[in-house]
């Protein structure tokens, strides 16, 4: 069963996953195996909002270590994802196309992005972030949000 | 057997986000239906009102159908409306209409561009005939 670390900013609760390590954008990376499952993390949802659409690279497309993985188009913002490793998409969430509020819903589990072969996984990891210093990250970016409102 | 009419208005309740796309389309939508499509089986209650308690409200909703307009997952018009003993016989949340048509891409606040006013009037259109349904089903209740 997966940990949390969490933080309440406000009146919001923000979720981090201990089992997965983070790009500066929020999105998470769980490594099983050779693969890696991205999806978005809970700050990352919460904070841009309810998902309207979502566009993953199709199956079989390159992912490239910061070139667009994915296009998400909230109630409030139209965002691109960079991918947090190199490698190939070797398997697309269906729920993406049908149900992509599983995003919102279950950010961590079933509103997952892809599955991609990561072709150095070594190299891409060394770039990542844990899941404490993606924490404490997360919860400077919540404060301040805050702060500005 | 003679049924207590719902004096054939049906109540529509929107959202109240202000400075929200959603909610903006959401209220498009109400005005578009009680103001022209079905102006004369319908009736528009402001959400501020029932959270307010004010009683003509209250007793509008208890007594009439509602359709209720969300702007979001919160869906404060639903909850409002079921808090304050209201029927809802609709539930709308503008996003899952909005993934229906997502040709007409809402934008603005104060006010919708082209695609919100589509966006709302194709969901008008879809709301006029629930409306339709449930008169007809308070008639035909009345002439049983």
């Amino acid at each position: 069963m997966t940990d949390y670390l969490k933080t309440t900013v406000d009146k919001f609760t923000f979720k981090v996953a201990t089992d997965c390590l983070y790009n500066a954008e929020g999105i998470w990376v769980k490594p099983e195996g050779k693969f890696v499952r991205i999806g978005l993390s809970d700050f990352l949802q919460q904070h841009s909002g309810d998902v309207a659409f979502a566009e993953v690279k199709p199956v079989g497309a390159s992912a490239v270590f910061g070139d667009e993985i994915a296009t998400v188009e909230t109630i409030k913002v139209n965002i691109s994802l960079a991918s947090p490793v190199t490698g190939k998409v070797v398997e697309v969430n269906p729920s993406m196309s049908t149900a992509p509020e599983a995003i919102n819903q279950d950010p961590y589990g079933s509103g997952w992005l892809a599955v991609i072969e990561a072709t150095d996984w070594n190299a891409d990891k060394s770039r990542l972030l844990s899941p404490q210093a993606y924490f404490t990250k997360m919860k400077l970016e919540a404060e301040q949000e805050v702060k500005k409102e | 057997m003679i049924r207590e009419k719902f004096s054939a208005k049906v109540v529509i309740v929107p959202c109240s986000g202000i400075g929200k796309t959603y909610g903006t389309v959401s209220r498009e939508v109400a005005y578009d239906i009680t103001e022209d499509l079905r102006a004369k089986d319908t009736q528009l209650v402001a959400l501020s009102m029932l959270v307010l308690g004010d009683e003509s409200a209250r007793s509008a909703i208890t007594g009439n159908p509602a359709i209720t307009i969300d702007g979001c997952k919160l869906a404060c018009a639903s909850k409002m409306v079921k808090e304050s003993g209201g029927m809802v016989a609709q539930e709308i949340a503008v996003l899952d209409v909005y993934r229906r048509y997502k040709q007409f891409k809402p934008q603005g606040i104060a006010e919708l561009n082209e695609g919100g006013l589509k966006l709302a009037h194709a969901l008008a259109e879809e709301v006029a005939i629930t409306i339709d349904a449930l008169v007809a089903e308070d008639k035909g209740g009345q002439n049983a």
